[in-house]
């Protein structure tokens, strides 16, 4: 009885991938090869895209406080018309930092399916948490996704109201950024958010000018905005 | 972790995956393929910084640099067990 010596289907298929092609031109296998790629990277920043959708973040039961909030700020409602969804704050644009915060993203799909906000008692127990996290990111990016649309640049002082003219100057002038100021633009602020701010922001052995004035700064954009101050309100 | 993962990820997708893999495929020599792949890494970090040292992050130079050579390695790789000639 003789053993056959024919090779497995994967080792068949393996040599007939390193085999040269002999029936088809290098041209067609060039113009074969560009049109596949055009397709696969079409296809693939197309999907990508898809998960930007403002349906596709609060499709997931535990974004529904977050949505809740946000549809509460000057982001999503406001004179001009123009809205930042989730993916503007969220979601760097530069194509090494989206495809990052996409991978880091995978944590917030375990969750739901952990259910680790899933109720809002569960929500307010890791809103710090949740909201330090971002500050981290955006305070070591020089709040890189706010500056997709505002740039102080591009800020006439002479038409803001008198105190944001003022504070931006002094931001300017200092350099600040963003979220040292803004930190629930979007977003109820939990209790004690100074603190734990301020922390993140020694961790990463960054500065902030004028803590007092910041806070002062913070309250006063929120009552400007009609959201009231939310430091000592818990919510 | 998930940050490191996400680098990596970020950088595969990136001009040191695909440009050190097509780098590499424009050579048999490792050594050769490896710098390529090197300096590609250098190039990716260098210009998401704005060219400015200050704004580079050693962890995503680190990352871009290493995947830059092991893409161009997988490229010089191919190109020998692609090729008969």
């Amino acid at each position: 009885m003789t053993k056959s010596n024919s090779p497995g289907f994967i080792r068949r298929l393996w040599n007939w991938f390193w085999t040269p092609a002999v029936a088809v031109s290098s041209g067609f296998l060039l113009i074969v090869g560009f049109l596949v790629g055009i397709l696969f990277w079409g296809g693939f920043n197309w999907s990508m895209e898809m998960t930007n959708t403002e349906e596709f973040c609060t499709g997931c039961h535990t974004m529904e406080t977050n949505l809740g909030e946000y549809r509460e700020t000057i982001h999503y409602n406001n004179h001009s018309g123009v809205r930042a969804i989730c993916s503007d704050c969220h979601v760097p644009k530069e194509w090494n930092h989206k495809v990052k915060a996409k991978v880091m993203a995978v944590k917030d799909v375990y969750h739901e399916l952990m259910g680790t906000i899933a109720t809002p008692e569960k929500y307010e127990e890791h809103r710090l948490a949740m909201a330090a996290q971002t500050w981290k990111k955006m305070k070591q990016s020089d709040s890189r996704e706010c500056r997709n649309c505002h740039n102080f640049e591009y800020m006439d002082f002479t038409i803001q109201e008198g105190r944001a003219a003022k504070e931006h100057q002094r931001a300017i002038d200092t350099s600040m950024t963003c979220i040292d100021c803004h930190q629930g633009i979007a977003h109820q602020l939990p209790e004690g958010y100074l603190k734990e701010y301020n922390r993140v922001v020694d961790e990463l052995g960054l500065e902030v000018d004028s803590q007092q004035d910041a806070k002062f700064d913070a309250d006063g954009i929120r009552g400007f905005l009609g959201l009231g101050s939310k430091e000592n309100a818990g919510g | 972790m998930l940050n490191l993962l996400g680098t990596i990820a970020g950088n595969i997708l990136s001009l040191p995956g695909i440009l050190g893999l097509a780098l590499g495929l424009t050579t048999r020599n490792y050594v050769v393929a490896a710098v390529l792949g090197a300096v590609v890494g250098v190039g990716e970090t260098m210009l998401f910084a704005k060219f400015q040292t200050a704004n580079i992050d050693f962890l995503e130079l680190f990352v871009a640099v290493a995947v830059g050579i092991l893409a161009a390695a997988v490229g010089c790789a191919i190109r020998i067990k692609g090729t008969t000639v």
